[in-house]
């Protein structure tokens, strides 16, 4: 019976937080520029730091804002599955006033 | 006890919480983003604000959560349940100052994410249902606490900012000196010990 109780409360609880927290996304939602998402989406996703940044999600900040032109820095990324999408995905996705994002390998 | 008494035990429990078993300094909680988040005085503020609202807001929703786990006979989930809603509160508190100040986000970094594992938050809410205080009662434990928190870090920070510019000797600069300046921090706060254990009320 207690663990009965014990699962239902707590379940209770974590879907009255979740729903919460996603209501609360919905309202303080920030608006960011969608390529970041996609390059961090094409990263190892290791969160590692070996490129020096955070994690992915600064390296693909970095990347996107054109701090970062090196992506050879991610050290666990491989040629073929990392680099190349994000060089061609950058390539098809200009920056607004039409310049390209400059990366190289 | 009569209203006035009530309200003087309120204010005493938030002073002796602040300042007598100070969080940090006496008590020994909340250690890494105190060293951590103290270089500049304004990510300190920051930080120390977001972990007052996430302490008092914890408490609040603690305090009636856990006479339904008691309600339940299940009070020994206290402390899961405990984190779900801190860590909750912590995403909240992340979520909005990413919103109404990204520069603060960027400087609080991985720190901000980390008051989840905060001692000091659990700690608090912890020892409030540990002790059986009353809802007033564990409330002043809350906001006393966490204001104590704040004060020390911001006092921290501004002397850190000092220290930048000061002639310590090439050893000391960095953490060495940060580490000895709390340590004197916490003999100050010591001369505090036993301040108000002759009132009764």
């Amino acid at each position: 019976m207690e663990i009965l109780w014990a699962v239902l409360i707590l379940l209770g609880l974590g879907l009255i937080l979740g729903f919460g927290l996603a209501i609360a996304a919905k309202i303080l939602h920030v608006k960011e520029d969608e390529r970041i998402g996609e390059v961090e989406k094409r990263l190892p996703g290791y969160n590692c730091g070996s490129c020096g940044y955070a994690g992915c999600r600064s390296m693909a900040e970095a990347i996107v804002g054109g701090k970062e032109e090196n992506i050879r820095k991610c050290r666990p990324g491989k040629e073929e599955t990392n680099f190349k999408p994000i060089i061609e995905y950058l390539d098809q996705h200009p920056n607004e006033d039409g310049s390209k994002v400059k990366v190289h390998l | 006890m009569n209203p006035l008494n009530a309200f003087i035990a309120f204010i005493l429990a938030i002073v002796s919480s602040m300042l007598i078993d100070n969080v940090v300094l006496s008590r020994f909680y909340g250690i890494c983003p105190f060293l951590g988040v103290s270089k500049k005085v304004k990510s300190s503020l920051g930080m120390g604000i977001a972990v007052v609202f996430v302490i008092v807001m914890a408490s609040l929703i603690c305090y009636p959560l856990f006479e339904l786990l008691k309600l339940a006979k299940i009070e020994f989930m206290d402390t899961v349940a405990y984190i779900l809603v801190i860590a909750s509160l912590v995403q909240l508190v992340g979520l909005f100052i990413k919103k109404f100040s990204p520069s603060l986000y960027k400087s609080l970094g991985i720190y901000l994410p980390l008051i989840t594992t905060n001692c000091a938050v659990l700690g608090v809410v912890q020892s409030n249902t540990d002790q059986g205080l009353t809802f007033l009662m564990s409330l002043a434990n809350a906001i006393g606490t966490s204001v104590g928190f704040l004060i020390i870090i911001v006092v921290f920070s501004c002397i850190r900012a000092r220290l930048e510019t000061a002639n310590t000797p090439k050893a000391f600069k960095g953490l060495p000196i940060a580490l000895i300046t709390a340590a004197l921090m916490a003999l100050a706060l010591m001369g505090l010990q036993g301040l108000f254990s002759g009132i009764q009320l």
